[in-house]
């Protein structure tokens, strides 16, 4: 019964989506149809060419932009529509051709990897089931376990680090400090995000290395615990000025009325301003989270850059790689499946990377709907 | 070559025009077809065979002279690379003194078996046939070196980015290659040698440790001596500094200390660069590592090495040292070029030009040793000489 609906519904929609085609070729003029049709006709020509690796593509290209080069002087509203919508297309399709090429490298890796659990076997398992990495003694492994657990512990010492202190930090630009004060701290903590992370690492290599060796009696001072706060320290621009923009946008009415009810200024902050920027104020931090998984400059040069997992497992005080690192140190030298097996590193940090860009999405939505701020 | 040289001679203005078309025109007359570069080897083709091959190096880059030599590779390899690249691109006056030639107060390296009046990149690549330019700063053709590492440099060449691949490990372990594949696609070109002493943090030296056997290194890097105490050193725990994985200085290590290109390893950490080793033999009081010998520097020392009862000592007055080509831990310093079907002989006649400039005493002094390398013995000179083709 629902099933016929659906189907019928489904029907409906296509007939209901056909007749406004229609109704929109019949209402243009024919002459800036035909352009749109040739502009775009041409760009999609020119990205089949481009993939074919063919030295024709540049003709269609040429075509591309001659015809849109007149559609936008002839037809500009039309032209103008197709246009944005062909740039939306291109980037997606920047971001898929780039996923389809990091899947596709890393196969061999995973084929590789491939281990059998109940008599069926899964490729790429056996880069999780095992912790051996040695891409040139044998048995040659290729585990991204230890990276993952580097990449884990350095994530969540950043956030440990960028979070509070940026929250912090946003909370007092945005409601304590009086405007001049904000307008001097602002710019230098945006500042901040504009020193190269090859400086950072730099300065942690030749400084807080040697020092943390010295300290605390290590081997040698790569440390998970340094790292982590260096890459705090980095993504900690990012988590102020996002936070920042979350909490100036909650609408003056909300605290004028909490205050007109008798509470306090820092009353007012925790139980108004801060949830109801609650959403904006976590996708800082998981924006600062994904600066954090992302760095690879800070580590590489850190790192003692030996794939290994710490004992006991939550002991900071050894540094040994993350995922960016391994392939930030290892491009260079490496072929086969072991270059494979750095864009399978490279895999799993897109999919951790996607994973939390949808989490800090859903808890947007979900925030939106509970307060009811937005709709 | 004399027909040729007499028709460019009066139009130097308009020289890069003429070069080509000149070129062109001989490869006509001497009944060449432009892909003849082969043609170079045989003695009464060879002025028709350079001819050729000038044309298609000349259409490589339209009208506007010979392609620029470009290299890519190994960090280890660069310094000699560039700097002869450096040289070559200044084209000095054989008056200059310091760079090239000769003057009153000084003369370069070498200079009694060249004697000539041109310029450095006029005399080398007029050896093979081009046109010289007699300005300063204005080679025949421009020579340009990358810097990356040296399974990229194999790479490139392999995929023909680049026309001379610098690698510090052999083509064979950084493509994964066989030796047959080898000879077929490429022709390697020794320019000289690089000694991988094993160096300490000062100190561990102050403490004694001042030799070690090979043993002893590898029981080291194999994770069975941890401690300095069991090799006559500080009780002190050692921190032992390998090189990135599957790396040309990772893979020569292990084939000439621990017997085998994929022996294992047991490190504390891994470093890319040669001057991250130093640096971390600098900063901590503990450290063992292995580097070229052109980054040695104050706050580490080479130690010497006893293998199998021959003292290699890193002190060049020594009756053996970590010099000699005997020392197992020095390896060969390669520039690859590529065999395909331009240039049959892997080798056309720009790379020749310059790679002819490290075959020399001038250049295995100037590029080679001042950069503390090890030069090559002169057997081995006249070697590589004999994989280049013959001279104009």
């Amino acid at each position: 019964m629902s099933l016929t609906t659906a189907r019928t519904d489904w029907r409906t929609s296509i007939e209901r989506r056909l007749t406004k085609t229609r109704e929109f070729v019949d209402d243009t003029e024919p002459a800036a149809l035909g352009v749109v049709l040739v502009s775009m006709g041409s760009l999609l020509a020119a990205f089949v060419g481009f993939l074919l690796a063919s030295p024709w593509t540049v003709v269609p290209l040429a075509g591309f932009l001659v015809a849109t080069g007149y559609g936008w002087v002839r037809h500009q509203a039309l032209v103008a529509r197709a246009v944005t919508f062909a740039m939306t297309t291109v980037t997606l399709v920047t971001l898929g051709l780039i996923v389809v090429f990091i899947f596709a490298e890393s196969i061999p890796a995973f084929r590789y990897e491939t281990a059998t659990v109940f008599g069926v076997s899964v490729p790429g398992l056996g880069m999780f089931a095992q912790t051996r990495w040695d891409a040139v003694s044998e048995p040659v492994r290729y585990s991204l376990l230890p990276m993952v657990h580097g990449t884990v512990l350095v994530t969540a010492i950043a956030t440990l680090v960028a979070g509070p202190l940026g929250v912090a930090a946003a909370l007092f630009i945005a409601e304590i400090a009086p405007p001049r004060v904000r307008e001097l701290v602002k710019p230098g903590i945006e500042i901040l995000a504009g020193i190269p992370s090859i400086v950072y690492g730099f300065i942690g290599f030749t400084v807080i290395n040697p020092w943390a060796s010295d300290a605390f009696a290590l081997n040698g001072g790569s440390t998970y615990l340094f790292v982590g706060m260096v890459v705090g320290l980095m993504a900690l621009p990012t988590v102020v000025s996002v936070a920042e923009d979350a909490l100036t946008s909650v609408p003056d009415v909300m605290k004028d009325g909490s205050l007109a009810l008798g509470a306090t200024d820092w009353q007012s902050m925790t139980s108004i301003t801060l949830p109801a920027a609650f959403s904006g104020v976590s996708a800082a931090v998981l924006l600062g989270v994904g600066r954090a998984i992302g760095e690879t400059m800070a580590a590489t040069v850190m790192l003692a850059g030996i794939p290994r997992i710490s004992e006991p497992l939550l002991n900071v005080f050894y540094g040994y790689e993350t995922l960016t690192s391994l392939i930030a140190r290892g491009y260079g030298s490496a072929n086969g499946v072991h270059e494979s097996a750095l864009f399978a590193a490279g895999v799993v940090l897109f999919v951790t990377v996607l994973c939390l860009s949808v989490a800090s999405q859903y808890i947007e939505a979900r925030m939106r709907r509970r307060l009811g701020g937005a709709e | 070559m004399s027909r040729d040289a007499g028709r460019q001679a009066g139009a130097v203005s308009r020289r890069k025009y003429l070069l080509a078309s000149a070129a062109v025109g001989t490869a006509g007359l001497a009944g060449c077809s432009g892909d003849s570069g082969g043609d170079g080897g045989d003695g009464d083709g060879g002025d028709g065979g350079d001819g050729g091959d000038q044309s298609s190096n000349s259409m490589n880059s339209g009208s506007s002279g010979p392609a620029t030599v470009t290299a890519e590779g190994s960090s280890t390899v660069y310094p000699i690379s560039n700097k002869g690249s450096s040289y070559w691109n200044s084209n000095s006056p054989a008056s200059d003194g310091e760079y090239w030639g000769a003057n009153d107060e000084s003369s370069v390296a070498g200079w009694d078996q060249i004697k000539t009046d041109q310029n450095i990149a006029d005399y080398f690549a007029g050896l093979y046939g081009f046109e010289t330019t007699g300005e300063r700063s204005n080679p025949p053709f421009a020579t340009r070196v990358a810097l990356s590492h040296s399974g990229t440099g194999c790479e490139a060449v392999r995929d023909g980015l680049v026309d001379v691949g610098n690698s510090s490990g052999p083509i064979t372990a950084e493509l994964d290659i066989s030796e047959e594949q080898r000879d077929e696609n490429y022709v390697d070109h020794v320019v000289g040698r690089d000694g991988q002493p094993v160096f300490v943090s000062q100190e561990i030296y102050d403490a004694g440790v001042e030799q070690l056997t090979g043993d002893q290194i590898r029981g080291i890097y194999q994770g069975d001596v941890t401690n300095w105490s069991e090799v006559g050193g500080p009780d002190q725990e050692i921190y032992v500094v390998g090189r990135a994985e599957g790396s040309g200085t990772d893979t020569s290590f292990r084939l000439n200390m621990l017997g085998d290109a994929d022996a294992p390893m047991d490190v504390d950490t891994r470093l890319g660069q040669n001057q991250q080793v130093q640096q971390v033999l600098q900063d901590n009081d503990n450290a063992i590592g292995y580097m070229a010998l052109a980054f040695a520097g104050s706050g580490i020392q080479a130690i010497a090495i006893d293998f199998e009862g021959t003292v290699y000592r890193p002190d060049p007055d020594a009756e053996n040292t970590i010099f000699d080509s005997e020392y197992p831990l020095n390896r060969d310093l390669h520039m690859y070029t590529r065999i395909d079907e331009e240039t049959p002989d892997g080798t056309d006649v720009r790379e020749a030009a310059f790679l002819n400039m490290f075959l020399t005493e001038f250049g295995q002094k100037t590029f080679v040793e001042d950069v503390n390398y090890i030069t090559l013995p002169t057997s081995d000179i006249e070697a590589e000489r004999e994989k280049l083709p013959d001279q104009a």
